[in-house]
């Protein structure tokens, strides 16, 4: 990114209230915004700046601050540059806006995220099970579901010592292939 | 979809119908499924269903320690693992403020590109099955093997080399390996024509992938395409270029680019890169004897490695596009949280279900496979 484009985009993102923009590094930029603000800053970034392309949205769950984190990365074809913008959204109700009206790609990620955190998107066009179509227990990225817990509550461990490997493990185990034998020493050109 | 989940309804008199296609269809990549709406055999509707190879490797992630995610990330999409080492390995590297010696950036660079030609070959396989010419996938599949002896040879493995790790990379090259690079590389290319005449030029390919699932430039992007996809429709965009990691601005190279967007564009810039991606490793072999050095930094002891707190976004380009790793570090000896933005979570599910309405039931495959979508990178 040229020095002038990334001091036109500070005077845009200047643009939003409560905005705090950190740049890592001449291709990225860090942004953190109030939750309420993002929509704007998106329209802004897309309409404005030429951040035509939502990379991904990422959560993260804050369980100890009893919040989610939602990661919005927009790149610009023409900058070259990645924004990524950080809200912060209370775990209960855990509701936000979908930001499909301005990028596509966003009703696939929103819809994984719902399935995985339980966040909904409020006018996403799909909020249905993609994945976990058979799933009905708690959505499973939440920090509080153990999924080695609810291995060992659901179901059972079985025992699996055949002769075979007994034998195997007698010898001293594991197989040895010689040298020559092993495939990329036999092609010999 | 499973048979006991499935109850069959009677429907008003229609002429339409609906149809599974898929998990298990020869005219789908992995396991994946599309409920298809039809009526004749055009298509009315399109809804992608995924979940069959769902292993769950965020989670999993959040359990492991930093090191040993390494031998879990390739997992998540089989035909193009390296990719997925380098990205995860990146992003550590960046928490930690590693910095990678020259000759590990070079020898990623080799494994990156071997692996491109190695999946693209198998892609042409794929994608040449669809139009019932099954020489080219045995011929995709003998060539790609090769590819994988080498692998073999250098890293120890022939699908998931797992050769990086945050740092560098895990082993030396072994004595001649060079050399029979160079001599797999002059094979490759010399096959290069005979897979021109049986399947790139061949009128049975041609007449069917052109004009089917036709995307224009405004689309794609709307629509989040990436990588060779989004190339067929004429923006020359590649990652390696244009947001460039690793060595890759020392290397001369050029993006192929087509203007139609169709399965046939998006065939003909593979067919091209595979073409690139033989001259970057030719400049490999040709700087990397002169590039001396270790080949990976120090890390502290793998098994006790608090990564510092702190948040990164890396990507890289594989073979399908743009492939990122969003990863959290709360300071501690396991990732706090990474996700995984694989290319084909948007070419699989949003992208695929717009382009087959209105094609034909027998286009859907020649679509997803122009597409290279890759289920397992969608699920993880």
């Amino acid at each position: 990114m040229s020095q002038q484009v990334a001091h036109w985009l500070d005077n845009l993102l200047k643009e939003i209230e409560g905005i705090e923009v950190r740049r890592k590094s001449s291709r990225r930029v860090r942004v953190d915004v109030p939750a309420d603000a993002l929509p704007a800053l998106l329209e802004l970034l897309q309409g404005r700046a030429g951040y035509i392309h939502l990379s991904a949205i990422s959560c993260v769950d804050w369980i100890d601050d009893d919040e989610f984190e939602l990661v919005y990365h927009v790149w610009s074809y023409e900058s070259h540059s990645l924004v990524s913008a950080h809200i912060r959204i209370a775990r209960e109700p855990g509701v936000y806006l979908s930001v499909y009206d301005l990028y596509q790609p966003a009703a696939f990620f929103e819809r994984d995220i719902h399935e995985m955190y339980g966040i909904h998107f409020e006018g996403s066009p799909n909020m249905e099970k993609f994945i976990l179509t058979e799933w009905d227990g708690p959505p499973p990225m939440r920090k509080e579901f153990d999924s080695e817990a609810y291995i060992n509550e659901h179901l059972s461990w079985q025992e699996y010592n055949p002769e075979w490997l007994q034998e195997l493990v007698a010898e001293g185990g594991g197989v040895i292939i010689p040298p020559e034998e092993q495939r990329f020493s036999q092609k010999k050109k | 979809m499973r048979p006991e989940n499935y109850e069959a309804q009677r429907q008003p008199p229609s002429n339409e119908y609906e149809l599974n296609f898929g998990p298990n269809h020869p005219g789908i990549e992995g396991n994946y499924a599309l409920k298809v709406k039809l009526h004749g055999d055009i298509v009315l509707e399109a809804k992608a269903d995924g979940g069959y190879l769902h292993r769950g490797f965020e989670k999993l992630m959040e359990q492991r320690l930093w090191i040993q995610n390494i031998a879990l990330v390739p997992r998540i999409c089989v035909p193009d693992p390296s990719p997925m080492e380098l990205c995860y390995s990146m992003a550590v590297e960046e928490l930690c403020g590693l910095k990678v010696p020259q000759r590990a950036q070079w020898l990623r660079v080799m494994q990156l590109e071997l692996s491109r030609i190695a999946a693209h070959l198998f892609t042409f396989g794929g994608h040449a099955a669809t139009t019932g010419m099954y020489s080219t996938m045995y011929w995709g599949v003998a060539d790609r093997d090769l590819l994988l002896d080498l692998f073999e040879e250098f890293t120890g493995g022939r699908v998931y080399s797992i050769y990086n790790i945050p740092g560098g990379v895990r082993r030396e090259l072994p004595e001649g390996f060079l050399q029979r690079l160079t001599e797999t590389l002059d094979y490759i290319e010399s096959r290069l024509p005979d897979y021109d005449n049986l399947f790139f030029k061949n009128q049975v390919f041609v007449k069917r992938a052109k004009g089917t699932g036709v995307m224009s430039r405004e689309q794609a992007l709307e629509w989040g395409v990436t990588g060779p996809n989004l190339r067929a429709t004429g923006l020359a965009f590649d990652v390696r270029r244009d947001d460039p990691y690793l060595v890759y601005d020392q290397l001369a190279f050029d993006i192929p680019v087509e203007e139609s967007g169709d399965a046939w564009a998006r065939t003909l810039v593979r067919r091209q890169e595979l073409m690139e991606s033989i001259r970057i490793l030719r400049q490999v072999v040709e700087i990397l004897p002169d590039i001396h050095g270790p080949i990976r930094a120090p890390i502290p002891n793998p098994l006790a490695w608090n990564v510092p707190a702190g948040e990164t976004y890396t990507r890289v380009e594989s073979s399908k596009g743009e492939l990122c790793y969003y990863v959290v570090s709360n300071g501690g000896p396991k990732p706090y949280r990474v996700h995984v933005r694989g290319p084909s979570s948007m070419h699989a599910v949003q992208v695929l279900e717009k382009m087959s309405v209105g094609s034909r039931i027998e286009d859907i495959a020649q679509t997803m496979f122009s597409l290279d979508a890759c289920p397992p990178e969608v699920d993880r």
